[in-house]
């Protein structure tokens, strides 16, 4: 890899730094144009409920310790995005005893177990289904597992979670509802939220692996005397997954940054809920320091699914390096997509090629 | 040696494509004798490819086999272990027959790769373009359990070796794409020969590559040939032909239309098609006369007219004679052709 990679890696983390301070402003636009404001909102909703209009006072006292009384907007910025430099937002309007860091640190773990283990449970699901129904192409295994896997797709998060907390928690009496204590809490909200991503995964797997099925190293391994496991599992499928990589890494990142309608179903503190508060009370430092969180979240996955593609596909890992090579005379398939004008290009490009699939026309017929 | 290495007898297969069924293949016959070549010519779509493929049953699946043998003759061997193989004993006594259409799926997978080996037209496509060499080229000789891990390395690099890859204690190390078309190309014809197969069947293993290899790639070969392996050489491409094979097949819409040896066809071609194909060809014409296209194109396979299938492209069709069948008439000299007017001018 060597210093090509070096300077592709710097490369990437620039850019990364650039679209923070990016998305940064724009929170922050919007969040200003937006109307009302935090005082004004937590005041009508302290009418209706009478309760909390004590807490306005620590808020404007939260806010004035922080950033001065009356500073302009562009001062407030400025003074935010010098602490989230050092990992420091400020204190939340909301909950004004608390720092927006400390917030993140208590509910993220949590969003992050649950998006791991539903993307892990997705993926168990997704594979073999995947696999079994392209080899079993068009045949009535396939076309049930595939409208089985329609209707999953289809089915709306909140809808199969309502079904579950139905299921076991009001008919067989096994499960909490809601909370978050332990394992017990974690297998309702879990599987609600691996069905839909693990339809999608299967259709994925399915495709991918049609396509790898159809490549000529797969007639070539057996032709070479292969077992039928051994080449389905070592050539066919581990070549189909290397796609999946990039799609399996935005779906993690977006499961981590919270989900809000599960998470509120169940009750469970994580980020997702802070979140939708946040946004919904213009609390501009929980806005702002979630948004910038997610942001990192987000461009970390994409920039570590990269890195894994290179590792995975030795071609990519010699493109990131050495900058573009031929491939021989080769296939239309290697030569195609790479000018060779942008060193990064092999990365992004293959990676956006290797996206196409689900959809190509095979699948159609 | 006792009879061919490999006898094929009216191989049909067909293409199911739902309630419409192709015959790509229709009643093909020939033998390949050990340490001889040979070609199997035709256009693309004239069902040379499927003719192979159907051979070690590397079909598609929408593909059927309708009917046919094809009997190898194969070495016996002691057990999955046994290494020697061009032993001692008598040729009749050391091996046995199997009909590679009839085998079950489990012996099929001990015969392919291990007695027939397969090349294929496009390395950077036929090689896995996520696993080294060496993984690609250990894993078949433990397949077939020749031998353990260590010596895999060891003769595959042997191997890289011997079909004239520099550095192959290196190159063994890298991936397919790595390399240059042309090295490409040796060490997959170095991975099929790995197992020493008696019978070598070759894809356009020169199609792909650019002329100057073309050449390395057929030397090659005849060294392979030279060794006594029979080789299966399937081709669109005349020159290829007459510079490596013993004896020429050519195919049209499924059929074989004329079958002799090579020196025989190019000079003398029976069959009006043959005659077109050697007339279209640029290494092989005569410069002073202009290049013959044939006219028209391949016939599509769902409908191919009745009879000759050659004869609405034939200069020399007559009807209503050629619409009626014509099987393969050997002529005096033991070659074959599926012209009646071929025959009756012989």
């Amino acid at each position: 890899m060597g210093t090509g990679f070096l300077g592709y890696l710097a490369r990437r983390v620039g850019r990364v730094v650039l679209s923070l301070v990016a998305v940064s402003l724009i929170t922050f636009t919007l969040l200003q144009l937006a109307p009302g404001n935090f005082a004004d909102i937590q005041r009508i909703s302290s009418g209706a409920t009478t309760i909390g209009s004590a807490g306005t006072e620590d808020v404007v006292n939260a806010f004035e310790s922080r950033y001065g009384a009356d500073v302009p907007q562009w001062k407030q910025y400025l003074i935010f995005m010098k602490g989230a430099v050092t990992w420091d937002f400020g204190p939340s309007y909301k909950y004004p005893t608390l720092d927006v860091q400390e917030i993140i640190a208590t509910a993220f773990p949590i969003s992050a177990t649950l998006a791991l283990l539903s993307v892990i449970l997705a993926l168990l699901i997704a594979l073999p289904i995947g696999v079994f129904a392209a080899l079993r192409q068009n045949s009535p295994a396939d076309h049930g597992m595939m409208f089985l896997v329609t209707l999953g797709h289809a089915l709306p998060g909140f809808l199969s979670a309502a079904f579950l907390v139905l299921l076991f928690t009001a008919t067989l009496h096994l499960l909490p509802s809601s909370g978050w204590q332990g394992p017990q809490n974690l297998l309702m909200p879990v599987l609600a939220l691996a069905i839909g991503p693990a339809a999608v995964l299967a259709r994925y797997v399915r495709s991918s692996m049609l396509e790898t099925l159809r490549e000529e190293y797969v007639t070539a391994a057996f032709a070479k005397g292969g077992p039928r496991r051994t080449v389905i599992i070592r050539h066919a499928l581990r070549n189909s997954l290397i796609p999946l990589v990039t799609v399996v890494g935005p779906l993690l990142a977006s499961l981590m940054t919270g989900t809000v309608f599960i998470e509120a179903l169940f009750r469970i503190p994580g980020l997702g809920l802070y979140f939708a508060t946040a946004a919904a009370s213009r609390d501009m430092p929980l806005l702002m320091g979630s948004t910038l969180f997610f942001a990192v979240i987000l461009m970390v996955t994409n920039l570590l699914v990269d890195l894994v593609y290179g590792v995975l596909d030795p071609r990519i890992r010699a493109d990131g390096g050495g900058g573009p090579r031929r491939a021989g005379t080769g296939s239309g398939k290697d030569s195609a997509g790479r000018n060779g004008k942008d060193k990064d290009r092999g990365w992004v490009r293959s990676r956006r090629r290797k996206l196409s699939p689900p959809i190509s026309a095979q699948e159609v017929q | 040696m006792t009879g061919p290495l490999l006898s094929v007898r009216d191989l049909r297969t067909h293409f199911v494509r739902g309630k419409e069924t192709l015959r790509a293949v229709q009643g093909v016959s020939f033998d390949v004798e050990p340490g001889r070549a040979l070609a199997i010519v035709g256009e693309s779509g004239s069902g040379k490819t499927v003719t192979a493929r159907s051979l070690l049953r590397l079909l598609p699946r929408t593909a059927r086999i309708a009917n046919g043998q094809a009997i190898l003759r194969v070495p016996k061997r002691a057990g999955a272990s046994g290494g020697h193989r061009r032993g001692s004993g008598s040729a009749s006594d050391a091996h046995r027959e199997v009909d590679l259409l009839a085998l079950p799926e489990r012996e099929l997978r001990r015969v392919r790769g291990r007695e027939v080996g397969m090349v294929f037209q496009n390395a950077m496509e036929a090689m896995n373009p996520t696993l080294t060499l060496e993984r690609q080229l250990t894993e078949h000789l433990l397949w077939h359990g020749i031998c353990g891990k260590t010596e895999a390395r060891e003769r595959a690099v042997r191997a890289l070796g011997d079909v004239g890859i520099p550095e192959p204690e290196r190159r063994i190390r890298t991936y397919p794409f790595q390399l240059s078309g042309g090295m490409r190309q040796r060490a997959m014809i170095a991975m099929a020969m790995l197992t020493e197969p008696a019978l070598l069947i070759a894809d356009e293993p020169t199609t792909a590559v650019d002329v100057t290899v073309q050449r390395q790639i057929l030397d090659l070969l005849v060294e392979v040939k030279n060794r006594g392996t029979g080789i299966v050489m399937i081709t669109h491409d005349l020159g290829v032909a007459r510079y490596f094979c013993d004896d020429v097949v050519v195919m049209y819409a499924g059929r074989v239309v004329e079958r002799a040896p090579t020196t025989a066809l190019l000079d003398e071609p029976q069959h009006p098609y043959s005659v077109g194909l050697l007339g279209s060809s640029v290494e092989l014409g005569d410069r002073a006369r202009p290049l013959l296209p044939i006219p028209g194109s391949p016939p599509d396979l769902a409908r191919l007219p009745s009879g000759c299938a050659f004869h609405p492209r034939c200069g020399r069709a007559e009807l209503p004679r050629c619409q009626t069948d014509q099987d393969l008439v050997t002529l005096t000299d033991g070659r074959e052709t599926a012209c009646w007017k071929a025959v009756a001018d012989a």
